[in-house]
Formats: structure tokens, sequence, C-alpha cells
């Protein structure tokens, strides 16, 4: 009777495997838990690329799942009366287990592969928007300036805060200073490492305003965590005014007038 | 049976353990300034007890007062003298947690402690590792600030370097925190810099004026008018210290570049100013990249580099006295574990295009009108209001135009010795 118990809790442990895994998948959205909001022009394409092999594999692993307490529940040793049957093998059987996932493997990579151009091979013909510069625990900016070129005495300075224009093509120049880093834009699906000694270029159009999150998806120290920046996506003209906000602070001749003074003033 | 429940067991046991954890981590506490401590120490004649009791004696004395009044890291106190807003310390203070309606305390652990280290010493576990080191805030210097040299940073000079990282040293920016979070880690540096003035005034008191039997005072009077108000005054005098900014002369243009025919003529003067008067090339050189003299220390690295000299000496010579003796071996300790081994300041290579202290037109001013505090970098204009600097005020935008064009020169002009511009490094 005891053995029959364990049959029974084990099988049922397994069977909870692939029923927790759906449940979690299904109430993660109400939990806010899913993919961040996608405001970028590609986006949807590497979203649907995800959901494709997310149902793909999920029918897998359900199927697998269940064989496997099917199995573990019928042929539970306490109930069976001899030994198992051992058998040579079958090669059709191995044939069609080794043919299926080749053919899905191959499926993906070619059905994946404009996706992917678009993302990384089919590079904008414009000079960058802005550079940025992965750095132990920061993102240094540095922005062309007005005359669209950069490393000319004109650029503008910045740390962190990126400011980026919608309904547009961005191109960024992507480098690091120090370590292996990567500049990651969750709502514009975007994520490059920024490799030491390279210039990495990554464009992408964002389509709707707002303050997203950029954070760094590749430990690069022990202040990983405070490698945090903001990236705003606002219209060409407040983008515009923006800069030129920015760069009337870097002129400053004088300090700005405090906070005090400033609200005396009102 | 056995074996599935014997399996049962075990795995109850493993959610157990990882879920109620074992051991407690023991209170945050400061460490005292083991360097000051030893140094301001050497033993006197008449001595009854062995040198290192006393000298344990001395430092509990001075440990008991300053938690009297400065409280520990888990539970700051603000004495009313100092001015310190208590609210902003205990929301910066403290272990990394949320409070009740889930605000961020502990922010100084969680941000800053990692290097600076949890006294404010410069000397957490990271700290080793850069350079420059992290600033040590005890002697209350600082470098980058709007204020006389030697007064003592506003609270807006602290907000601006959280804010804007200092680019080229390890310190990276904290512009994206809550303001409210940025002031409360100001009011922190504050508090502890204050705690570290205090700790160094109690020694150089008892290096001075108390004798062998003596113990430290605990009075009111003592602590607190002879002590505290001195350091105070000067923190709270910093807001009121800043440096006279220059109208900006009619040939200069910033909105322009270095060669733009707007600032030509002004270029041209900083460059005389900066090989003449400003007597700038004696550490940059006289390309700019920071090759003149490059063995000097600043403030923090030169009392370890003074010191250790001293002690070296010490030892070396025969000893007859246990007490001496006892000191410089306790000094030879506490500079191989309690400090960190000194490093040069080299100057700065003016062609990078990198500032420490902000890239602002009116950033470079004050760096050169003051010079950089702890730093060898002197100041071209007066020391003290009403004095007179080595360049005038106004002349000293020509300089700053000057170094300004700097990253950006002789492009494409020079032969093989032309340094290195900014185009080819982008």
């Amino acid at each position: 009777m005891g053995k029959r118990l364990a049959g029974i809790f084990w099988s049922l442990l397994f069977l909870a495997v692939p029923v927790l895994g759906v449940a979690t998948f299904a109430i993660a959205p109400a939990y806010d838990h899913w993919l961040p909001k996608d405001v970028s022009e590609h986006g949807a394409s590497i979203d649907s690329l995800f959901y494709f092999i997310l149902a793909l594999t999920g029918v897998v692993f359900v199927v697998t799942e269940v064989l496997l307490f099917w199995f573990m529940w019928k042929y539970d040793a306490a109930k069976q009366q001899g030994g198992a049957t051992y058998i040579q093998g079958s090669h059709t059987l191995e044939v069609v287990w080794t043919i299926i996932p080749a053919a899905t493997l191959l499926f993906l990579a070619i059905y994946q592969m404009n996706a992917w151009a678009d993302v990384k091979m089919r590079r904008p013909a414009m000079s960058p928007t802005v550079e940025v510069v992965a750095r132990q625990f920061e993102w240094r900016l540095r922005y062309p300036g007005r005359d669209g070129t950069l490393g000319t005495a004109d650029d503008l300075f910045l740390v962190n805060d990126l400011h980026l224009p919608i309904d547009e093509d961005v191109l960024v120049q992507l480098k690091s200073m120090d370590v292996l880093h990567s500049f990651f834009l969750p709502n514009v699906r975007i994520k490059q490492d920024a490799v030491p000694g390279m210039k990495i270029p990554v464009w992408f159009k964002a389509r709707e305003a707002g303050e997203f999150d950029i954070v760094c998806a590749e430990l690069c120290g022990w202040g990983h965590y405070k490698m945090k920046g903001r990236v705003t996506f606002e219209p060409r003209a407040a983008f515009d005014a923006w800069l030129e906000r920015k760069y009337a602070e870097q002129g400053a001749t004088q300090p700005p007038p405090e906070a005090a003074d400033v609200a005396a003033a009102e | 049976m056995n074996t599935s429940s014997a399996t049962l067991r075990s795995a109850v046991l493993l959610v157990l353990v990882t879920a109620v954890g074992c051991g407690k981590t023991p209170p945050a506490s400061f460490r005292l300034n083991m360097v000051q401590a030893t140094k301001t120490a050497a033993p006197e004649s008449g001595m009854e007890k062995p040198w290192s009791s006393w000298a344990r004696d001395r430092q509990g004395q001075v440990a008991t007062i300053l938690e009297a009044m400065y409280g520990t890291p888990d539970e700051p106190i603000a004495l009313a003298e100092t001015g310190l807003d208590l609210a902003k310390l205990q929301l910066a203070a403290g272990p990394v947690r949320s409070d009740i309606v889930g605000r961020k305390n502990g922010l100084y652990r969680e941000h800053c402690s990692h290097c600076h280290g949890i006294s404010g010493d410069g000397m957490g576990p990271t700290a080793a590792f850069l350079n420059p080191y992290p600033r040590d805030y005890r002697p209350g210097k600082f470098k980058f600030k709007g204020t006389w040299r030697d007064a003592r940073p506003a609270r807006d000079d602290l907000t601006r370097v959280l804010h804007e990282g200092v680019p080229g040293s390890s310190m990276p920016s904290f512009a994206l925190l809550p303001p409210a979070q940025v002031d409360a880690l100001v009011e922190y540096v504050r508090y502890l810099s204050m705690r570290g003035e205090t700790e160094l005034a109690l020694y150089t008191y008892a290096e001075q004026e108390l004798g062998v039997d003596d113990t430290m005072p605990t009075t009111k009077e003592f602590l607190v008018d002879e002590i505290l108000t001195p350091i105070v005054e000067k923190w709270q005098g910093a807001e009121e210290a800043k440096i006279p900014v220059a109208a900006v002369p009619t040939n200069v243009d910033f909105t322009k570049s270095g060669d733009d025919p707007a600032n030509q003529e002004s270029v041209a003067r900083g460059r005389v100013l900066f090989h003449g008067d400003g007597g700038c090339v004696k550490c940059h050189g006289v390309t700019a990249l920071g090759d003149g003299q490059a063995n000097d220390y600043d403030d923090w690295n030169k009392v370890i580099v003074e010191w250790s000299k001293e002690v070296a000496g010490g030892l070396g010579a025969t000893q007859d006295d246990a007490g001496r003796s006892a000191w410089l071996h306790a000094a030879a300790d506490v500079i191989e574990g309690d400090a960190l081994r000194p490093r040069t300041i080299p100057p700065r290579n003016l062609r990078l295009g990198l500032y420490r202290g902000g890239r602002r037109p009116v950033d470079l001013y004050r760096r050169l009108y003051t010079g950089i505090n702890g730093a060898p970098m002197p100041g071209v204009g007066p020391s003290g209001p009403g004095g007179k600097g080595s360049v005038a005020d106004a002349e000293i935008w020509h300089i700053v135009n000057y170094i300004r064009s700097l990253p950006y020169e002789f492009d494409g002009e020079l032969g093989a010795d032309r340094p290195m511009v900014a185009k080819d490094r982008f």
C-alpha cells in the first residue's frame, strides 16, 4: 500500500509541472509580469516571433510532461506484474524524432531572418543621432550638436537621461569605456552588447512618446544594479527644444540662480 | 514507505532552512580614524601603562564621545547645534529597506558605502581598486565646488556632483534619483564630514592640550562650544562663501568654437596666460597633455606618504624606549592595514575634453579661480574676498576659452608630434 501511495505522489508531482507551468503564463499578464509595452516600429515582428516560438515549445512541453505523467501512472511498479520488456530500439522512431525538431529549427532560422536583418543589418544611411558610452556604472551621452558631427567643439554632453525623437529613424553609436555592458531598451525591443574598443550602431524608430527605462543587461561589476538610465521619446519639436535647453545649460557662464532666489522672484 | 517518507522529510527541512536562514549580522558601527588616532598619540614621558593600552583608552574615550554626539550608522543623532536635518539623515542611514509607507531607506548603503565606506572614510570594499580613490569625507575637504578654496562646499555643490558624477573618476551620476533622495544623501555626507572633523579636532586637542594622565573632557562647554561650533560654522558659512564670477568679456563667445573668428583674440590671450601668468604649464605641460610634474600627491594621500616616511625613519633608528617602539610598530600596522596605499595625482591632460568638475564655462572658471582644494592645483584668482590673484578675474575667461579649444586644436595641421585631438579618438 505504501509503495502505491509513493507512486501516486510522484506521478501527481510531475503532473503539477505542466499544470503550474501553463498557469504561470496564464496569470502573468494579470500581475503585469508580461512583455513590457512596445512602442517601436519593428517590435511587433520580434514579439510575434516570441509568441510563435512560445506556442511551439509550449505545446511540446505540455505533451511531453503529460506523457511523462501518464507513463509514471500507468506503469507504476506497485501495480505491475512481471518485468519490463526489452526492445532493440526503433529505427523509424529515431529518424522521426530527429527530423521533426531539425526541420522545425531550420524553419525558425529561415523564418526569423527578415526580423533579424531589420534590427541588425539594414542600417539606415545617416550619421549618429547620439553616442551612448557605457561605463561602470552609468550611461554617458554625447549629441553631435548643431553641426551634426561628433567630435567637434559643439558636442552636447549628458549622462543617463537620453532623449530621442519619435516617428523617425534614430541611430545610436554604442561604445563602452571599460567592460562589457548591454544597452537594453525593453520598450523598443532593443538589446545590444557594448564592447570595449568597438563602435556598434543600433537603430530603431519609436512611435509613441513617453519615458522608459534603459537598463544594463550584462553583469558589468558590483554596481550593475545601479546602472539604470531613462529614455524619453518625444515629438521632434519637443526634442529640439530640449536639446536647445541642455545646450544653453552646458554653455552656462554664471551659476544658476539658487532655488530660494527663484522662489523669491516668483 | 521508508525511502519516500525520508525524502519528504528532507524536502520539508530544506524548505524550512532556506526560508528561515541562520545567523544574524551584527549592527553596523563607525570605524575610528586610525591614522589620526595613532599619529597624534605619540608616547610621552611618565606613562605608567604600556603605550598600547594607554592609546586604546584614549581611542575608547573618543569613540564614546562620537557615539554620544553622532549616534551609529543605524541610528544617527543630529545635535541641534549642527543644524543637520534628522529626518533626512534617517532616510540615508541604516540598512537598505523600505519603510511603512514604502519609502526607500538606507540610501547611503545602497549607493555610496561600497566605495566611500560606512564611516565616509573613502575605504569601502571597492576603494582599493579605484584610481583616484573615493573621497574621504572626514577632513571636510571637497574638490568641486563654487566656494572659496578653503571653504566647505555649499549644498548645491554636493548636489551637482551627485547629479553629474565625476567623469574620469569612478564616481557615477545619480541624476535619476528623486530629488528628496539626493537631498538626503547630501545631508548624510555633510553629517559624516562633520563627524570626521569632530574626531580630528578631538585628536588634535588631545595631542596639544592633554597630559598623559588626563582623560578627554566631556562637558557640553568643551564638546559643543570648543570642538563642534567652529566646525559647524564652516559648513553653515559655505552657503555664503561663493566666489564671485566675473562677467564674460565681449570678445569671448562660448557658443562658438575656439577657432571661430569671434574667439581668436581671446584664445590667443588665453594661450599667453596659460604659458605665462597663469603658471599652468608647470604641471599641465607646454603641450597641455598633463606631462609637467607628475609626482605630487593630493592632501589625503600626502598625510600617509609623509607619516610613512617618519615612521620608517623612526623604526630604522635604534629604540631604547619601549613606548616609542610600540607606537612606531602600531603606526606601521595602521599604514599597512587601515590606509590605502598612496597614489600620485597626475595633472589633467587638457586635450581629452574630460572635465571632472564639469565642462560648463562656469565650472572651468571656478576651477581656475580657486584651484582645487586638496589637490596641488592652485588658483589664479584671489585666495579670499578682497584679495588679488595672479590673473585678473575677467582675464580668467580667456584661459577658460583657451582650455575649451584644446581638445579640438591642431586638427590636421601638425606632423607626427601633433597631440591626439578629439576627432581621432571618437
